[in-house]
């Protein structure tokens, strides 16, 4: 790219940034109105939520477990957001890929790693990618609306989980629907053991960077791009946009299948019932806040993984409801969408 | 004698000035001409009268009364009235129901509009605009739609009526027709505002001109005060070459080349396109445009064009006939590969059809050629290329931007046409597809336009112009064919070009041969 080019670019990003800074600093302000008023010390309310993450190592490594599946959730979310489309199915498709990693792992279990391991993640992108094909294909096929599909297949998927659970591979052990573990050879390797650390970070912005680069290198991502932009346009100059936005959900319900599969090898090594916690709807809000921009999701992600592994220790130490944290992450949308509004007038 | 008198009008928007101290006066039963290319200003004054814009500073008075108005219903109240260049009617009512909509009635609830009715047929009677007030809107040609309109604020009582642009979408003959009308209503007292960007239509119907370019006032004159160069000058301004300018050559020397030679590279035979409820869209189209023509579709909008470039471009199969371009049947490449290999498009609706407002200016240049070199190699997009390639079109296209990277959403209309031309012309594609390309330019670029057609032509490339524009086919095109209701009622050659003739076949009357 040119000089100028260049300059342009750093000198929006300035400008991107200053409004996120502002958002930041009045949703803490406004949350540091209800802390005080609730009698908590705001100030080391606020040093605990910021910098748990990065007092100790293992602050750190809990930050960067979080950060795997909220970055692939938001990804999931923006992917089909590109060309215009809503996957507010993310957690449906990551319990799909849970299952088909699962599965897999138990029913291969005696496989070696370098068999099972690769068989887990791939049974977890395709349970996914088939979670995304569905919503693609009825709207391809009947045009029926992406967001009302995408939402109720996470309760067939939650009833799906239910099943697996309690059914022949259910761990009888447990006091919580969960099944049995995985074969080990399934097991994602360990980058660090103690506090432990699993590989899945790297396949995680691995991904990352694939995202954003098919979307701003690769003529399917301009064509992607075009779709979302100005559907009619697309059409009218050859673009196959319902083929674009079938192939943008299947995508994400790879990508969504694969945050599964990444929590069933590398962290859970097991189907747990619930263990979709409220990675959609943080996924969702960092994809919101990073308003589909590709490129700023693994930083807004990475922030929001701080806040959460902060709101949990500012609950154990301060004893401040963890849900106060939801309301900064809430309150920060709110302001950045709120920044844009400003800005047009 | 000064009826209306508009002072010191200023109007920016987006800090943009659109207006720069305008002034304007209309003096009674006059006619009165606002002259200028697109940007000019003009319809921007008039919506400023008319209430729809709010004015940043200047005064209006009336009657050397100060006035202000700030909604249409203010300007009805003071007997100012305008009709729009795209009217807002209910197609499915009839003449007489849209000419009441809006309008306070004593009868509103019985819906019996017995004396509304004598007073309209009074008007109708005045004026001679003859209309069936029974007849329902939408199966009546531009023409009677447009005196619906004009009706409808006669009979809400105006004094002074303001027209933009009202000879779009009108035949010859009912652009003559109008003219006498309005000359009735002249002598009956009214005071006519008619907003064009067509010199000779100013210089055959209104009493004084005004020319307005880049929002300000360039001159007020009598007709006949000064020679049509004066008027051309003042519209354009000093830069502009009128030596080199196609547009005021007036029409092209009559040249009776004989049409080009070689293979047809767009092919209509016994064309047709019937949707899927049974609506016969184009019927039997047969023609051809070769290498080196420029072959002009005129007609009334609505009659079948947008589906003829639909239909060259491979967006709807043909459902009877075939349509070959450079000789291959449409139906065996897709629109993406026509697109690439021999087609480039103006869509009529640049905003839907053409834009992508979300992507930045070089993304929205290489709509439709990102599969083809030198922009990609098929997987990836080289963006070095292509932002490259984008800041020598803005340069050669005068895109007013800040660079390839400008989000598109940002640009004026003209500018979004602009890249459209740009997009269009700079793939140097053996058929070009443009339908109304020069919609929303200004004089200059409309001059640089025709010049990239004769271009193309020079080049040995075809291009089929649709174009509601008569005078820019009949100044372009080699030949015209006349589409009415889907069908292509005549072509005419060059040397047969007739106003009139072409006027009557877009009104559905076939010539008798």
């Amino acid at each position: 790219m040119t000089a100028m080019t260049a300059k342009t670019t750093s000198r929006s990003l300035l400008g991107t940034a200053i409004p996120y800074l502002l958002a930041i600093l009045a949703s803490f302000a406004a949350a540091g109105i209800f802390i005080a008023l609730m009698g908590f010390d705001v100030l080391r309310a606020y040093s605990t939520i910021l910098f748990t993450s990065f007092r100790t190592a293992n602050g750190f490594i809990q930050t960067l477990l979080k950060f795997v599946p909220l970055l692939l959730q938001a990804l999931a979310f923006t992917i089909p957001l590109t060309a215009g489309k809503f996957n507010i199915g993310g957690e449906g498709q990551l319990l799909a890929g849970a299952i088909g990693s699962t599965a897999v792992g138990i029913a291969f279990s005696h496989l070696p790693p370098a068999l099972l391991l690769p068989l887990v993640i791939l049974a977890g992108v395709a349970a996914g990618a088939l979670w995304g094909l569905i919503p693609g294909w009825l709207l391809y096929r009947f045009g029926i609306n992406e967001i009302l599909t995408t939402v109720l297949l996470n309760f067939v998927a939650f009833s799906l989980v239910n099943y697996v659970a309690t059914g022949p591979w259910r761990d009888q052990g447990a006091g919580h629907p969960m099944t049995v573990a995985i074969g080990e050879g399934g097991f994602l390797p360990m980058l660090i053991n103690n506090p432990p650390l699993n590989a899945g970070i790297i396949v995680a912005i691995i991904v990352a960077a694939l995202v954003y680069f098919y979307t701003t290198r690769t003529v399917a991502g301009y064509e992607l791009v075009a779709t979302g932009a100005n559907p009619r346009a697309a059409k009218t100059f050859g673009i196959k946009t319902r083929l674009m936005f079938i192939s943008s959900l299947v995508i994400a319900g790879a990508v969504g299948g694969l945050s599964g599969a990444l929590e069933v090898a590398g962290v859970q090594h097991r189907l747990i019932e619930g263990m979709q916690s409220n990675f959609l709807v943080l996924g969702l809000i960092i994809g919101l806040i990073a308003k589909g921009n590709n490129l700023a999701v693994p930083f807004i992600a990475f922030f929001i993984s701080v806040l959460e592994v902060g709101a949990s220790a500012m609950q154990r130490t301060l004893l401040i409801p963890v849900e106060m944290v939801f309301i900064v992450e809430a309150l920060i949308l709110v302001f950045v969408l709120l920044s844009d509004v400003v800005r047009r007038r | 004698m000064v009826i209306l008198r508009m002072e010191g009008i200023r109007k920016a928007f987006g800090g943009v000035p659109a207006l720069d101290g305008v002034h304007f006066e209309l003096h009674p039963n006059e006619i009165h001409g606002l002259l200028g290319g697109n940007g000019a200003g003009k319809t921007t004054l008039m919506n400023i009268l008319f209430g729809l814009y709010r004015m940043d500073s200047g005064d209006v008075f009336l009657h050397s009364k100060k006035i202000s108005i700030s909604a249409p219903r203010d300007a009805i109240a003071q007997r100012i009235n305008m009709v729009h260049q795209h009217f807002l009617q209910v197609d499915s009512f009839t003449v007489l129901e849209n000419i009441l909509m809006g309008a306070p009635l004593k009868e509103s609830l019985t819906m019996r509009f017995g004396e509304e009715e004598k007073k309209i047929a009074a008007i109708q009677k005045r004026f001679g605009l003859e209309i069936d007030l029974g007849a329902t809107l939408g199966d009546l040609p531009m023409g009677t739609r447009q005196k619906v309109e004009i009706l409808k604020a006669l009979y809400r009582g105006v004094e002074i009526l303001i027209l933009d642009e009202p000879t779009t979408n009108l035949t010859p003959q009912e652009v003559d027709a109008l003219f006498l009308s309005l000359r009735e209503m002249v002598k009956e007292g009214l005071s006519i505002v008619f907003i064009t960007h067509k010199l000779r239509e100013v210089l055959s119907v209104c009493d004084r001109i005004t020319v307005l370019r880049n929002g300000r006032n360039v001159t007020t004159l009598r007709k006949g005060e000064a020679p049509e160069e004066e008027f051309v000058r003042g519209m354009v301004g000093e830069e502009m070459n009128l030596e080199k300018s196609i547009l005021f050559s007036g029409i092209r020397e009559s040249r009776a080349a004989p049409l080009p030679g070689g293979e047809a590279l767009l092919k209509l035979e016994g064309a047709g396109l019937r949707t899927a409820d049974g609506l016969q869209r184009l019927k039997e189209l047969s023609f051809e445009v070769r290498p080196g023509e420029i072959f002009g579709v005129a007609g009334v909008a609505g009659n079948g064009q947008t589906e003829l470039a639909e239909l060259v471009l491979g967006l709807q199969p043909p459902t009877a006939g075939r349509v070959l371009v450079s000789g291959r049947d449409v139906r065996e490449r897709t629109t993406a590969q026509l697109l690439g290999e021999d087609v480039a498009y103006i869509p009529e609706d640049r905003l839907h059809d053409g834009f992508l407002p979300k992507a930045n200016i070089a993304q929205n240049l290489i709509l439709g050629a990102q599969r083809s070199r030198p922009y990609s190699n098929g997987w990836l997009i080289d963006w070095k290329t292509v932002f490259a390639s984008a800041q020598e079109m803005i340069a050669q296209y005068h895109i007013k931007t800040a660079g390839p990277g400008e989000v598109g959403g940002n640009l004026s209309g003209g500018n979004i046409q602009r890249v459209m031309i740009a997009r269009a012309f700079s793939r140097e594609a053996p058929l070009l597809v443009a339908h109304n390309p020069t919609r929303g330019l200004d004089i200059p670029s409309m001059d640089f336009v025709y010049s990239k057609f004769l271009e193309r032509k020079a080049a040995g490339r075809a291009s089929l112009l649709i174009s509601e524009d008569l005078d820019e086919l009949l100044l372009l095109c080699d030949r015209i064919g006349v589409i009415y209701k889907g069908e292509i009622l005549g072509i005419l050659p060059r040397e047969k070009f007739e106003k009139y003739a072409i006027g009557q076949l877009m009104s559905g009357v076939r010539r008798e041969a």
